[in-house]
């Protein structure tokens, strides 16, 4: 797969999207009419029309990756143009790399554009995720067992809402879950750690982390349909 | 007067996240896989049903904000 360089892009500033100051994407009416007819085939045959795709894309992802981290500034410790403009562009280039690397997975099932945005919302979402992050300790805390008041014989019998609902959600934990499914469910879902921040510092990945957290789920509303606070086709009685 | 009942180990919010219905079950990296198909056909189509995008996006809040961007980007029409 081709290598793209920031040598082969347009310097920062000289494309849409590309403004030091950290505005909202806007159009890309000057590109649109040169759009490869092919995107894959034009990224993948070397020569001057690949160039001219490499650099068409890199515009793409600048401007999702502007989009999202425009979208999310606030979270950033520094929001400044020139801290937004560093940011969206690594992220920008990152996400192309990746994508050139997926080149031959797109089957064409939605247009090329909105196939390639993805990866640069994905790959800012979780840059400024991870800055903000950056300082923070992540602890991976077990519920306090110890608080969780004992089950009435009535529980079930009152609305399965509020107090009674979260003791015995907690106490569901405390039984149907293993540990490490617990400390994992209590970051995300409690500590509300983002995902691929606790990826990160646990040397795991967004998958295996969803994959125990759905699990965790399942075993929870099995527990908890058995023990008639969630009614068995949905939501809580 | 009664006494007050101790504060429950979890929030509302929390309780609310831990009881999502995740299934059928759909990882991340599905999800990514079918996110631009999914966000055009919600485009062309509000009433589109993915319930196993759905589940996974009701209950994945980093997916879930990224396919609402997605969607957003497309929706501003600039492009
Ligand atoms: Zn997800």
């Amino acid at each position: 797969m081709t290598a793209v360089s920031r040598d082969d892009l347009p310097p920062p500033g000289s494309g849409p999207g590309t403004t030091t100051r950290p505005a909202p994407p806007g159009g890309l009416a000057g590109s649109r009419r040169a759009e490869p007819a092919d995107w894959v085939v034009a990224l993948s045959t070397t020569g001057p029309e690949q160039q001219h795709a490499l650099r068409l894309l890199h515009q793409l992802m600048v401007r999702a990756a502007a989009h999202q981290v425009w979208r999310m500034r606030s979270a950033l410790p520094d929001d400044s143009p020139a801290s937004v403009e560093v940011i969206v562009q690594q992220a920008a280039d990152e996400a192309m790399t990746a994508l050139l690397a997926k080149l031959h997975t797109f089957e064409g099932r939605s247009r090329f554009t909105t196939w390639a945005f993805k990866f640069a919302i994905l790959q800012a979402s979780s840059d400024v995720r991870r800055l903000q992050w950056r300082r923070r300790e992540v602890e991976l805390r077990d519920l306090d067992l110890g608080t969780i008041p004992a089950a009435d014989h009535d529980d079930a019998e009152r609305s399965a809402e509020g107090a009674d609902l979260a003791n015995a959600v907690a106490r569901a934990m405390a039984t149907v879950l293993t540990p490490y499914q617990r400390r994992i469910a209590v970051a995300l879902l409690v500590d509300e750690v983002p995902i691929d921040v606790l990826a990160e510092r646990l040397g795991t990945n967004r998958g295996a982390l969803y994959k125990t957290l759905h699990e965790a789920r399942r075993r929870l509303r099995a527990e908890l349909t058995a023990r008639g606070y969630l009614a068995p086709t949905g939501g809580a009685r | 007067m009664t006494t007050p009942r101790p504060r429950p180990p979890l929030t509302p919010r929390a309780v609310g996240a831990l009881l999502v219905d995740t299934t059928p079950w759909l990882s991340c990296d599905e999800c990514f896989e079918r996110m631009d198909v999914h966000v055009e056909a919600l485009l062309a189509d509000p009433h589109h049903r993915d319930p196993a995008m759905e589940h996974h996006l009701q209950g994945c809040t980093a997916c879930a904000d990224e396919a609402r961007s997605l969607l957003d980007l497309l929706r501003s029409g600039t492009i």
